[in-house]
């Protein structure tokens, strides 16, 4: 899956002792940052109170689902998919469009089709080596203008309410956050103990290598894509019930918000390495930091704009450190 | 026809052969369906190129350093903005500000990739997150009226039957990059930059300034394109959504302009955007639903990632082999039965 990083590394041409200098300034003001988040929560009224920590972890629930995807892309070497917040609101339509068979084809349907649309993206991606950004791109176009084919573009609503129970709140948080949780559990147990977890990290690490000693690349890139998938499109489920109704328009930030928390939570941009509880915790970093901002009135631009420069820093840091312990 | 010669010809004249075709689809459409066409339709899809047809420039010749900037589309909505809310008074100064912050954004992003030597994909990311959380913050997240309408009206004012002052602006732009690029000698530069860095570093090539002034141009010439989008449609909106990113990329894909970087002409950058925009107002002209539009658009990148992608002729290579050795051996076996 070598096109993932257009422009490949190579030698950087700051001296060594100029990028220690960035990269402790760096982490400075990492640290710094994150004494004035602790210094703001704590003079901000109403931060510590349990309602606002369960408004912060009920938050995480739909981005966690869409970036444990983003994340298995990135460890495999493909960087990100752009798709993916558009797949988990077209698996929304779907399972909306599906309920009338029941809850629980429905369900299983909505997984199926995930998997589907997934795994043909990672096919193309992993054994022809199609540029994965420019591809889920491309995706985005064609998956849009395929839902206004299929359901005119409205708003789909569900026939009945059976689904309702998937809106439960247990011990105060919604469904959501457990299936989140659910689905991280599962996905850390693929790629740490099995042999496609662990080709999934050697593919990301050396795609060369893995390419010369034979690694079926077509099918690792179909998992990876198809895990991506499942993952996007429980999201969906989630969604769809949440919203009594999906449409496009479900779509939102997810995709971008996946990948910051993808890349707070320290996956190596490059690939082969990085986890999916670790990015659980970049999502719960961005959304303290978007909490307090909210708390403090601050507009939804500012939290946007920080989670871009957030990303970037991160992304720098991150690459600095993992240069320092190569060579 | 191999995948290679397929590529070959994506390179070379492909760009100018699709134009041509598209050009002929055009011309024949009132063969094959009951609407006519008029200079008006063509004026109509070069307007509708000015704006994106930039955009895809800038993309194009970040693709073309090996690179691929994502923050295109945030400045092209900062600029947009920008333009807007400083140019109410004096049209040149909104144009001025938006790519003076291009200048800005530019250096900072192309300093961070040249110096360090990040790959470009995950800074502009995060630059595009941030470039769009900046515009929403300097709208207070809403779409905003620019009152100045004369300066959208002059702008697309029809002259010499085909053009517009603004679609001249971005015809020019084409110009000035085509010419930097075939006759000096940053256009070299900039193509052994994308080919093989470490090559071009050894030859003598000032990579960091060629990578560094690479993405202030792509960023300059995007807030340009969001500047005349907002002027022309006297709006500007916080977030253009995920359209112009598709238009932009196909159109420099079609341009002959490859992923892998070090190929790429401006001249076909334009006859990409061209092919796309003319291609845009046939559906317009035949009354097309807008999702076949986009439905095509996303097609259409698909198949050239495609061809783009690096391992698909090898691959094609061994299928081909692979059926021919099944072939031979049903013929040994049919021969071994009959014996």
């Amino acid at each position: 899956m070598s096109g993932a990083a257009v422009g490949a590394p190579e030698q950087a041409a700051a001296s060594r002792s100029a990028r220690k200098v960035i990269l402790l300034v760096l982490q400075g003001l990492v640290a710094l940052a994150g004494l004035v988040i602790l210094v703001g929560a704590i003079t901000t009224q109403g931060f510590f109170s349990v309602d606002n920590l369960k408004a912060i972890l009920a938050s995480v629930g739909f981005v966690g689902m869409v970036a444990v995807g983003m994340t298995v892309i990135m460890i495999s070497g493909s960087f990100v998919s752009m798709s993916l917040g558009t797949q988990a609101a077209v698996s929304a339509i779907f399972f909306v469009w599906a309920l009338k068979f029941g809850v629980a084809p429905a369900i299983a349907m909505t997984i199926a089709f995930g998997l589907i649309i997934g795994s043909i993206q990672g096919y193309a991606i992993g054994a022809f080596g199609a540029n994965p950004i420019v591809l889920t791109i491309a995706v985005v176009a064609v998956l849009e203008g395929m839902v206004v084919v299929f359901s005119s573009g409205g708003t789909q609503t569900p026939p009945n309410g059976a689904y309702e129970f998937l809106n439960d709140t247990i011990l105060g948080l919604p469904m959501s956050f457990y299936v989140m949780l659910g689905v991280v559990a599962v996905a850390e147990l693929i790629m740490r103990r099995t042999t496609f977890g662990r080709q999934v990290y050697m593919v990301g690490d050396n795609p060369l290598a893995a390419f010369v000693a034979g690694l079926p690349m077509g099918k690792i890139g179909a998992g990876v894509f198809g895990l991506a998938g499942v993952a996007s499109a429980v999201a969906g489920i989630m969604l769809g019930a949440y919203n009594q109704g999906a449409s496009l328009l479900l779509t939102g930030s997810l995709t971008y918000d996946a990948i910051a928390a993808t890349l707070v939570g320290g996956t190596l941009v490059s690939g082969g390495k990085g986890s999916v509880w670790k990015t659980l915790v970049g999502a719960l970093v961005i959304a303290t930091i978007t909490d307090l901002l909210l708390l403090r009135g601050y507009s939804t631009g500012v939290q946007i704009m920080v989670k871009g420069l957030l990303v970037v820093v991160v992304v720098i840091v991150v690459h600095l450190r993992s240069q320092g312990t190569r060579s | 026809m191999n995948p290679a010669a397929i590529k070959r010809f994506l390179a070379g004249g492909a760009p100018f052969f699709i134009f041509g075709m598209v050009l002929l689809a055009f011309l024949l459409v009132p063969f094959y369906s009951t609407e006519q066409i008029s200079d008006f339709n063509a004026f109509n899809s070069l307007q509708s190129a000015s704006s994106v047809g930039l955009l895809a420039l800038a993309i194009g010749l970040s693709m073309i350093a090996g690179e691929f900037d994502l923050s295109t589309v945030g400045m092209y909505a900062l600029g947009g903005m920008l333009a807007v809310k400083l140019g109410a008074d004096s049209p040149l100064l909104g144009v001025a500000a938006a790519m003076g912050a291009g200048v800005v954004v530019g250096a900072i992003q192309g300093g961070i990739i040249a110096k360090l030597g990040i790959s470009s994909v995950p800074v502009t990311l995060g630059g595009y997150i941030a470039l769009l959380g900046l515009t929403s913050v300097i709208s207070s997240g809403e779409s905003v009226a620019y009152e100045n309408f004369d300066v959208g009206i002059s702008l697309d004012q029809q002259t010499l039957t085909f053009f517009s002052p603004r679609s001249l602006i971005m015809i020019g732009a084409f110009v000035l990059v085509a010419v930097l690029i075939r006759w000096t000698r940053i256009g070299r530069d900039l193509r052994a930059v994308g080919g093989d860095r470490r090559a071009a570093r050894a030859a003598g090539v000032r990579t960091d300034r060629i990578l560094v002034g690479t993405f202030i141009a792509t960023a300059v010439i995007s807030a340009l394109a969001g500047a005349l989008l907002s002027y022309s449609i006297a709006t500007a909106k916080p977030d253009p959504g995920g359209a112009p990113l598709v238009f932009a990329v196909t159109a420099a894909l079609l341009g002959g302009v490859t992923l892998a970087g070090g190929k790429g002409t401006a001249a076909g950058i334009l006859a990409g955007a061209l092919s796309l925009s003319l291609l845009q107002e046939i559906f317009v002209i035949v009354a097309t639903p807008d999702y076949v539009s986009d439905l095509v658009l996303g097609g259409l990148l698909i198949i050239v990632v495609a061809f783009d992608a690096p391992r698909l002729k090898s691959r094609m290579i061994a299928m081909r082999s692979r059926a021919a050795s099944r072939r031979m051996a049903q013929v040994a076996m049919k021969e071994l039965k009959q014996e």
